[in-house]
Parts: structure tokens; sequence; C-alpha cells
């Protein structure tokens, strides 16, 4: 092979490789890398909503500890049940709040006082308890809430993630804006940090434990840190997870004063 | 089917729903003391000798509620002590009715329950089945309100809802029955593009058919907007003849109530436009305008206040009178007094209430305004919670406004709330 030809092989090379690159860095913008090479950073928090809802339709117990530095200063235990994508009632246990329940459909919420025996519309920003915002709660799937991009790769604790930023598709999504960290091998969300409208950094959640349960590995536990009040965290536990049907009228607003 | 075989059909269903289901059960015991600093120079209760007012008061009321399956009760216990009586006590079935479910879609319900079909905070127009309240007290603290008699059939269709009402407020005493006008309401719910809409219809044996609607919708994250609106043809409400001219220096011999608007064609119409808004940083605000077209306006408040200012004058003495026209006048001045409502005597009000709450303690702040004499009744409040079992409380409602308005012409100034809560 002559050297003009062997410069035009290089040549060729070169462009088909830097042809290459370019294609592969808009790849890694819009398909992933790893093992979710192939998958959009929508289908990335798609399936990373399976480690937080176990089944269609599921029961979960939910405890939230609200600790002011470093001292617990409030627990709340509730029943939630979820049943598809877009319905959620949460019944509060404690006694100060016995009675009580949540209804959240797609994104409108009510809340029903057993005081008055009233349901009321609430807003997505008012507080279930402490940090932790009913959307907290009650919205566990947030590929039904936000549109995700894919904006780098960055390890937390040695483990290769995702960064996706989460943009709410809705007015009535319980945040603005969320950069969202997703384990690259398991899919997993790792780390959370929400921004309000004004940009302000919010609150940041860990996504702690997860176990096996029924085979299936589901979160167990979250500590939500707020970024505006310093030296406030919550807990929130899950247990009982278990795989229910749910009548579709317990979800109208209607029903919450028969339910017991 | 007769009604012994309906009753029998009712408890066949109930029993079948209670099997497997666990008892639900809520209990509160509130000790409630009051200081009260009454207000002597009133017209509308001379010297406090009208309508005599305790200084010093102490309420225990303890709640009891059960669930099971589709049964319920809820219990209420008052034992009220003064500084001008002897104890009182008070045992009041709040609530006891009986849910069933005819299918997955069907619901009915038979009993003594509270309905509420509004989404106003403190006033309720389209609240027609519901009990009568007070909007300086929403949360009912004592759990004082009562459900009415009714038996209610419910059909659910997804996101919508339509229900019919049968009530009767029938007393037993003395081993009978006692009937009352019975009334028949009916509300279609349904929940569209984000908005709660309820259309609602009600008539009471001998009055007037009303017809309403009211809708509430949450705009972004922090902002919900609601309203009612209740609308009826004439009037049946009993409006003291003191209102219609200008002749305060009249002694009824009878009560003095009528209704005036009874076979009217005028529209009578309540109106409430209110929401809240919730901040960054968790404060919570509710703003609410009401209008009542069966309120007094300002002339008829003004009539009012004059012909209790005349009978005040015969107790003071200022115009002499034999000691049988005082007595009459004294009985007239009660009777005016029944035209005062905790709802609101006039047509239009304002109110407003701040919340916020740090995880143990929650501070309320509400503003209750006649929008028309600008009088108000402000109500700062302090809750402390122990834990989740104990909670302490405190409550300071004054009334203020000019000596003729409404609520700066009330019996008390202001009166303070201490109480302790214990919840299982």
């Amino acid at each position: 092979m002559n050297s003009k030809l062997l410069k035009i092989f290089y040549a060729a090379l070169i462009t088909v490789f830097a042809y290459e690159v370019q294609a592969q860095s808009i790849a890694a913008r819009e398909k992933k890398p790893g093992n979710a090479e192939r998958l959009t950073a929508d289908e990335i928090l798609h399936l990373s909503d399976y480690s937080r809802n176990g089944w269609d339709t599921y029961f979960v117990r939910t405890t939230i500890q609200n600790f002011e530095d470093n001292k617990l200063k409030e627990e709340g235990v509730f029943d939630v049940s979820i049943k598809g994508t877009d319905k959620t009632l949460v019944k509060f246990l404690n006694a100060d709040v016995k009675g009580q329940y949540l209804l959240m459909v797609d994104d409108d919420m009510w809340i029903y006082m057993p005081n008055t025996r009233k349901p009321i519309r609430i807003t997505p920003l008012q507080r279930l308890m402490g940090n932790a915002s009913n959307g907290d709660v009650a919205r566990t799937r947030y590929a039904q809430d936000y549109t995700a991009l894919f904006k780098r790769e960055e390890n937390i604790d040695g483990i290769p993630c995702f960064v996706l930023e989460l943009n709410a598709k809705r007015d009535g999504s319980t945040y603005i804006k969320i950069d969202y960290w997703i384990t690259k091998t398991t899919l997993r969300p790792q780390k959370a940090e929400i921004y309000l409208t004004s940009g302000k950094h919010y609150k940041t959640i860990h996504f702690d434990v997860y176990k096996e349960i029924r085979g299936r590995m589901l979160l167990t536990q979250l500590t939500i840190t707020d970024r505006l009040r310093e030296g406030r965290t919550t807990i929130m536990k899950y247990s009982g997870y278990t795989q229910k049907e749910i009548p579709e009228k317990y979800f109208n607003k209607d029903y919450l004063g028969k339910l017991r | 089917m007769t009604f012994r075989g309906s009753i029998l059909v009712v408890l066949v269903f109930g029993v079948i729903q209670l099997r497997a289901q666990s008892l639900e059960y809520r209990f509160s015991l509130v000790d409630e003391g009051t200081l009260n600093k009454v207000r002597i120079e009133t017209p509308l209760n001379y010297n406090n000798q009208i309508l005599p007012q305790s200084s010093e008061s102490n309420i225990t009321a303890a709640n009891l509620f059960l669930g099971y399956g589709g049964f319920m009760t809820s219990l209420n216990f008052n034992a009220l002590t003064d500084n001008l009586k002897i104890p009182e006590y008070e045992y009041t079935i709040r609530e006891l009715s009986l849910d069933l479910s005819l299918t997955d879609e069907l619901d009915i319900t038979i009993g003594k329950k509270i309905l509420k079909w509004g989404p106003g905070y403190a006033f309720n127009p389209t609240g027609v089945a519901e009990p009568q309240r007070s909007p300086s007290d929403p949360s009912d603290r004592l759990g004082r309100n009562e459900g009415r008699k009714l038996a209610t059939i419910t059909a659910f269709f997804g996101r919508s809802s339509l229900t019919f009402v049968y009530i009767n407020d029938v007393r037993y005493e003395s081993s009978k029955l006692y009937w009352s006008e019975q009334e028949f309401a009916l509300r279609a719910y349904t929940f569209i593009n984000g908005f709660d809409l309820s259309l609602i219809g009600h008539y009471k044996e001998g009055g007037r058919f009303k017809a309403g609607l009211n809708w509430a919708k949450v705009i972004g994250s922090s902002l919900e907007l609601h309203g009612e609106v209740l609308l009826k043809k004439g009037s049946s409400t009993q409006y003291h003849r003191a209102i219609i001219i200008d002749n305060e220096q009249r002694i009824f011999a009878a009560n003095p109530y009528a209704t005036l608007f009874n076979q009217s064609k005028r529209i009578f119409y309540k109106i409430l436009l209110g929401g809240q808004y919730t901040f960054e940083n968790g404060i919570n605000i509710v703003l609410e305008y009401y209008h009542d077209a069966e309120g007094l306006n300002k002339l008829e408040w003004k009539r009012w206040m004059k012909f209790i200012k005349f009978h005040n004058s015969i107790q003071q003495g200022s115009i002499t009178a034999d000691p049988v026209l005082i007595e009459a006048s004294r009985l007239n001045i009660l009777w005016a007094l029944q035209t005062l409502s905790p709802r609101g005597t006039m047509s239009d009000y304002i109110f407003i209430r701040q919340y916020y709450s740090t995880g143990s303690w929650s501070f309320e702040f509400i503003q209750f305004l006649n929008a028309q004499d600008f009088s108000a009744v402000i109500i700062p409040s302090a809750d402390l919670a122990i834990s989740e079992h104990v909670s302490f409380y405190s409550r300071l409602t004054s009334f203020i406004g000019g000596s003729d308005s409404e609520f700066g012409a009330l019996f008390n100034s202001c009166y303070l709330n201490i109480g302790i809560r214990f919840q299982l």
C-alpha cells in the first residue's frame, strides 16, 4: 500500500472515528451508555419507578420521622393504598390526626378532616408532616409527573449513576424541577435534589435502603434533608408492601366520609 | 315491601358487611377554661341583665368515635360549669349511622350523620343538609356539631357521583315519635378538567326549592380557588318587624317575627368566593367573601339597633315607664336578640385565616369581618403538641367595632380559652 493510499485510508478512518465519536456523544445525550445503552432518559426514569412501587395496585405502611438537629421531633404513621399510576389514598394513623385521609388522583388532592367531616381540596405544596410534602408520600411514580433529560454520569459513594434532570409535565406536579441520580447497573433511585420555581435548592432526598420483598427489590427507607431550614431532616420508612385489590370508589372524593 | 321488611333487609346486609371488619376508634378529652370580659355598656344586654354572661367558665368535652364496618357512631359528653349556674351535663349522639355497599357502585346510608357538601372553609351556602355552624370555629374544636337524621343513596360512576338524601329531624320523646318537616336533597358531583363541580337541589316541606352549585380548582402548586352559589325564589326567613320602617318606639305584645318575603318573586342568593394560598415557607392563607341576600342590609341593621337602643333606654330608666312596660320591654329585647346569628346577621362578610405549623407548635389567626360596618371578630390561637396524645392550646377571641356595629355591640368584648386535649 503506498503512502497516498495509506493517507486516504487514515483520513477515512479518522473521519469514520470522528463521526462515530460524535454519534456516540449524541447517543449519550439521548440514549444511555452501560446496560441501559439503548434506553432514553424517560425510559430510565420509568424503570426506576419499579423499585419505588411494588405492583400496580398495592398497600404500604409509611412511617415518617422528623428530626431537628439530629433529635427526633415527631413521628407519623400512614397507610398508603396505591391503585394504578394515578390514584393514592393515605390514611393517617397517629392519635392527633386519626381518621384523616389524603386522596390524590392525578395531580389533584383532597384531605378529609374527621372533625369537620369534610373533604377539602388542597395544593401539592401543603405539607403532610415536617419536610415531607403530600406528594412525597402520594406520588412515587415520577415518570407520570416529569419528563427526563440526561445530564451526565457521576459516581455517588462509588456507585456509578446517571444524572437526569426532571421537569414537571404539569402545573400540579409536586415539584417543578428535580435533579435525579439513578444507579447505572440496577436503575434504582440513589439521590434527588429538588428545586423551587425560584430556583432555590429546596430538598435533597437520599434513597437509602432497598430490600428484597416477594422477589422484588423495593425501597424501604429514604432521607429528606431540608436545604432551606438548616438541621431539619426527615426519614421515611416503608413496610408491609402488599399487593391488594382496592375498589374504584375508594378514590372518589365523595367516598372519603365512609372510609374506616 | 313493608317497613319491617325493609329494616330486615338493611340489617341482613349490615351483618354480612360487618364480618371480618376491624374496630376503628377515636377518643378525645378536652378541658377548656374560659375567661370572659363582659361588655356591660352594650345596649343588647343592659348591665349584663338581659342575658347574663358568665365571666369564668369551664367545659370538659369527651368525644368517642366508633366505626365497625359500615356502622359508625360519634358520641359527645359535656360537663359545663360557670360562675352563674350550677354545673350542667349534656350527652349527645352526634352521629349514629350504617353505611352499606349494595354493589361496588351503589351505597346507602341510614341514621344520623353529618353531611358536608360545600368546599367553603368558613361558609357553606350549598351545605343544605349540614348542621349549622360558626365561622369563628370552623374546625369545631369541641366536637359539638351534630348530624341530621337522614337516609341517602349514592351511585358512584368513576370520578362522579349522584346522591339523593331524605332528611327528617324526627324526635323520640316520652315514648312517642315526633316527625319533622320532610327535606329532600340531590347532589350531582363530578371531577372534570381539574374542577370539583357539584350541582345541588334542596326542598323542605312548606319551604322553597333551592338550587345551587359549588366548585373548587387548584392552580399550580400553591393556589386553590373555590366558590358556592345557592338560589331560591322568595324567602321563608323570619325577620323582626322593627327592620321594616323607621319607628323604633314600639313595644310588641306578641312575637314580632314574620316571613316578609314568603310570597315574593325576588331571587334570594347566597354566594361564596374564596381561595387559599400556601407559601414556600409553609404559611397557609385562606380568604373568603360571603354574601347572603337574606342577611340584613345597613338600613335594616340601623333600624334594629335603634329599636334595641329604645328598649335599652327603658331598661336604664332614661325613659320612664311603669313596671309592666319595663318587663314587656325586656321581653322585646329578648325577642330582638333572636335576630342575631353566630354565622353573621348581615349580608356581607370576609373571612381570613393564616396558619403556620412548625411541628410541635402551630399558630392560627382568624379574622371574621363584617364588610358593611367593618366590625370584626379576631382570633389568634396557638397550639403546642407535647406528644401525639397530648396538646395544649390557647385562643383569644376579640370582638371589635363601633358601639352600633354587629360585633362591636356583642355581649362580650373578648374571651380567652385555655385548654388541654388528650387523644387516643
